[in-house]
């Protein structure tokens, strides 16, 4: 994971330390690139997953009542995918971005089992904030 | 920042924060703990968590935390939480996302030495046959139809299908089945996340464990479960697996608006609420009860599997041997229950955040041969530590809602966890202890180390001298089988 905020690019993750569960930080300088950086500070909290030939592709719409919402059920919907298609995503477009909607084109690998061991993406103290780089979130995920 | 000087010392063990602390507690917050435990509590986040949940509207008596509290989302980890019906709230938040994760104990009256040659053995075999890790599958491929069934019936549809002894459903929570289930408030996704996983263990703190009664406590109350020394014990911990985590997030989502409409405003958005008689937490509540269903019908078919996968390593090895249920119990769940309060009768939807429910001797909600001594409580250490067998007592009933602690609770983060230490060390380690380890991922092994939990026995003794429960064994595990 990109832990390093003062790269060129305003765009970072990095893990931040929980107790009993997984938390990460993450930037964009706006709302679309919040979510794409999320989406790979997510599946980077786990283990690399086995290398695969087959390459698959979902297309979803994601909805929320506000950011926090949108931000929340976006990563739990990678999280359903994952498991109940046993694939592994790790590049994420995405597409006519409002603060309730969204379109995304996921890329990864079909594996033979799922490999997350996170259960699911939490709204602990979440909080979509503006910053001088643009947009930052902490997100607390269940493992 | 909260220190020492913000608790209230009551009595030895209880530790109070005063609703005056913050504007919007509704209730005072109280811990039990020690000195030492109450300390450790303060280095993280849990005692805020725990003050949140004293502002959930509808909230009797106080906010109640157990000595195995750590940080947790929402609520604290080792929270309880009562709201008085039928207009007080139910929180899916205050449940979490593994509804109904709990633990089912095995007796045998075989002893430990007399399979100990065979251990490698039925610790391999039943890796090879209790699927683990988060996304694992099961091998009961169930149509939609028997989905549904489970989710309504719960322990009742293994029972009808072979998978469970009728005696296992007496000594399971709620006799195996929570009634209010209703799968049409479950949604597609939960279904499809559920379907296939039904007979599998997950993964992160999730184990089976063949362990050795080391001590008894009580004797008659442990003759009474079966439970006597060196004897051969078997624990099982997990929960309702994806089904239950999609059918949290799908409500926890939906309520952020809910709530909102309900005029309720709260100092976490994981802690949404609605109130327990509006027809959204009447929804929420029986999906939240088919998940429970499922978890409990998860732990039986996991109990049938074991049952087996032994009795084909001990055929014409070790005579009779069979593995009797002790209890099983929910440690992450909201039941609606009556207690007492200002010499009433009232009922309350008590939610158990890693809690276990602890009722005392002459509850109705047992079964006849438990009422004399009280609701069995198992209360699993960390990997490679104690385990122990507790009792509900009268005076968890009087003052926690009949609830008590769950576990060891965390104090190192699982990313500090990995770091410190290497799971294959570890397995090292424990192996030379004479306790055998089948993992499928050597990090998620080194997450769980011993050293990232508290000690167990300090929880428990806390318990113990509290009131809140009685001590009646200590396990001590030989071989665990991890995700």
């Amino acid at each position: 994971m990109n832990s390093q905020p003062g790269l060129e690019a305003p765009i970072s993750a990095e893990e931040v330390e929980h107790v009993a569960d997984r938390a990460f930080r993450v930037r964009g300088r706006n709302l679309a690139e919040l979510l794409e950086k999320a989406a790979q500070a997510l599946v980077a909290l786990d283990e690399e997953a086995p290398l695969s030939e087959h390459f698959v592709r979902q297309v979803i719409e994601v909805d929320g009542s506000d950011r926090e919402t949108l931000l929340v059920n976006w990563l739990n919907e990678i999280l359903y995918l994952e498991q109940t298609h046993h694939e592994f995503y790790d590049h994420f477009l995405l597409s006519d971005v409002t603060e309730n909607h969204f379109c995304a084109q996921l890329y990864g690998r079909q594996l033979d089992h799922s490999v997350t061991s996170l259960k699911a993406v939490t709204f602990h103290n979440l909080e979509v904030k503006e910053s001088s780089e643009g947009l930052e979130a902490t997100v607390v995920v269940d493992v | 920042m909260l220190s020492q000087q913000n608790f209230v010392h009551l009595q030895e063990f209880v530790w109070e924060i005063p609703a005056t602390f913050r504007d919007d507690m509704r209730v005072p917050a109280r811990l039990y703990a020690d000195e030492e435990l109450l300390n450790t509590a303060l280095t993280d986040n849990s005692i805020v968590q725990l003050v949140n949940t004293s502002t959930l509207p509808g909230i009797v008596k106080h906010a109640i935390a157990m000595p195995d509290i750590h940080q947790g989302y929402g609520f604290p980890i080792g929270g309880v939480v009562a709201t008085r019906l039928p207009h007080g709230v139910i929180s899916p938040g205050g449940v979490g996302y593994d509804i109904n994760c709990g633990v089912r104990l095995l007796v045998s009256l075989t002893t430990i030495e007399e399979i100990r040659p065979f251990l490698q053995e039925i610790a391999s075999a039943l890796y090879a046959n209790c699927p683990s890790g988060v996304g694992a599958r099961g091998s009961l491929h169930l149509t939609n139809t028997e989905l549904d069934e489970v989710l309504h019936e719960g322990s009742r549809w293994m029972l009808r299908r072979g998978y469970a002894q009728s005696e296992d459903l007496d000594r399971t929570e709620e006799f195996g089945r929570i009634s209010e289930a209703d799968a049409k408030y479950v949604s597609e996704h939960a279904h499809e996340r559920g379907r296939g996983q039904l007979g599998t263990l997950g993964a992160g703190n999730h184990f089976i464990e063949v362990d050795r009664v080391a001590e008894v406590y009580d004797q008659a109350t442990a003759a009474h479960l079966q439970i006597y020394p060196d004897n051969v014990a078997v624990q099982i911990h997990c929960g309702s697996r994806g089904l239950g985590h999609q059918i949290c997030e799908d409500y926890v989502s939906r309520f952020q608006k809910t709530a909102q409409d309900y005029g309720i405003t709260l100092p976490d958005r994981e802690l949404v609420c609605v109130p327990f008689d509006s027809w959204e937490g009447q929804e929420y509540f029986r999906a939240m009860a088919c998940a429970a269903n499922f978890a409990f019908a998860n732990r039986q078919l996991l109990t049938h599997w074991i049952r087996q996968t032994v009795d084909q390593v001990l055929a014409g090895r070790i005579k009779d041997f069979h593995l009797r249920q002790v209890y099983d119990i929910a440690h992450n769940m909201a039941k609606i229950e009556e207690h007492e309060i200002d010499g009433h009768r009232v009922r309350l939807c008590v939610h158990r955040k890693g809690a276990t429910r602890a009722l005392g001797p002459n509850s109705p909600e047992l079964p006849a041969d438990l009422r004399a001594i009280g609701q069995p409580v198992l209360i699993p250490g960390s990997m490679g530590t104690a385990s122990y067998v507790l009792t509900g007592t009268a005076g968890a009933m009087q003052q926690t809602f009949g609830s008590t602690c769950h576990g060891a609770g965390r104090v190192m983060s699982r990313a500090k966890a990995k770091r410190t230490v290497r799971g294959v060390e570890l397995r090292q380690q424990l192996k030379s202890r004479g306790i055998l380890i089948c993992a499928g991922s050597m990090s998620g092994l080194a997450e769980e180390a011993p050293a990232a939990y508290k000690d167990v026995s300090q929880v428990v003794e806390v318990v113990a001298r509290a009131g809140i429960a009685r001590k009646i064994a200590r396990l001590e595990p030989v071989a665990v089988i991890k995700g």
